[in-house]
């Protein structure tokens, strides 16, 4: 049951990998700011990164116009890509099959984290009910993403503190956690993979280099 | 919008055209509802319509005609063009976080509206009334 959810997660990064590469072309012609095209290095990107920072060029991103959900945003995928790692629980269980452990918070920071975690859900649910725009643009698709993306966050954390039936409570959390694995490769979550791509490698206006890519 | 089109919609036309460009259903499946596009469009700095957020007229033209394959009626495509010409320039300043590029899918979605007779007349006034030429032939 593991296998076969990480199996389709896997399947489908490498999927959305596929596609973002089946839609868009080599760049034909080289950069016409010659000095962003050899930004390969690090020194070079960073220095990149510097130039762009401090100018007036985030203005129009998010983090120029709504600072606080930019913000608020970043706590979000930050919790949800580093707490699954560092779970005590998870060490501990992949240390029983594999011999073999990552560095594990204190359960205390666990808890901090799932906390600031589902807050940050529940304003981005807050968010999409009562903001206007984003109201306008939202279906139940939208909704269902978010719950399951929060619910084995829930599920984990009630599973910790025991508060219903464990053995149940566990098991939902880990029907989740597959169900979202597997949701990254095939719904709107592929955001994971096609975020990093398109804002690194494609040349636009707010990509983040120069970019080697351009749409097909 | 434009009242000689023709009533006939060639639905099979539609679909050809929807499978040509593969990166918009891609694009479609990808944005995740956020709204973060709407303070990019200054059409909706002014107006604080969320009709005239770039993802609410991509989504509700492009994404319309997906899902209703082979069933687009013509008062849809009015409608449609209604958003897509009425509330937008096409002046391509669509900021998605993502990455998406929201613009070329309201180009698109105008090409469709195009082959099937929806489209702006410039020649006919809000009124209905056709305009006079402003330099004489």
């Amino acid at each position: 049951m593991l296998w076969i959810s990480f199996i389709v997660f896997i399947a489908g990064l490498v999927f959305q990998i596929y596609k973002i590469f089946s839609i868009t072309v080599k760049k034909e012609a080289p950069s016409l700011i010659l000095e962003d095209a050899d930004n390969k290095r690090l020194a070079k990107l960073i220095e990149y990164l510097k130039k762009t920072v401090s100018t007036v060029n985030l203005k129009g991103t998010i983090l120029g116009t709504q600072p606080h959900v930019a913000l608020l945003s970043f706590i979000f995928h930050v919790c949800i890509i580093i707490t699954p790692f560092f779970v005590l629980a998870h060490n501990i269980l992949l240390f029983e099959s594999w011999r073999f452990k990552l560095y594990s918070f204190s359960e205390l920071t666990t808890d901090i984290l799932t906390i600031v975690f589902l807050s940050c859900a529940a304003l981005f649910l807050i968010r999409r009910v009562f903001i206007r725009t984003v109201r306008a643009v939202s279906g139940i698709y939208d909704y269902l993403l978010l719950l399951i993306t929060a619910a084995p966050f829930i599920t984990g954390f009630l599973a910790y503190h025991q508060l219903f039936k464990y053995e149940t409570i566990i098991i939902i959390h880990i029907l989740f956690g597959e169900l979202m694995l597997i949701a990254v490769g095939l719904t709107k979550l592929g955001h994971m993979i096609f975020f990093f791509f398109v804002r690194l490698n494609i040349g636009s206006e707010y990509s983040f280099r120069g970019g080697s890519r351009s749409w097909s | 919008m434009s009242e000689h089109g023709s009533t006939q919609i060639d639905n099979a036309r539609i679909e050809e055209m929807l499978k040509q460009k593969k990166r918009m259903r891609i694009f479609l499946s990808i944005c995740a509802s956020c709204g973060f596009c709407a303070d990019s469009c200054f059409l909706y700095r002014n107006y604080k319509d969320p009709r005239y957020m770039p993802s609410y007229k991509a989504i509700n033209s492009l994404g319309k005609l997906f899902k209703r394959k082979r069933k687009v009626t013509h008062q849809m495509l009015e409608e449609m063009s209604d958003l897509i010409y009425g509330r937008c320039v096409m002046c391509r300043r669509c900021y998605c976080p993502l990455g998406i590029d929201i613009s070329s899918m309201i180009s698109w979605a105008r090409t469709i509206c195009r082959t099937q007779g929806a489209y702006e007349r410039y020649d006919i006034d809000p009124m209905g009334r056709t305009k006079k030429a402003a330099v004489k032939i």
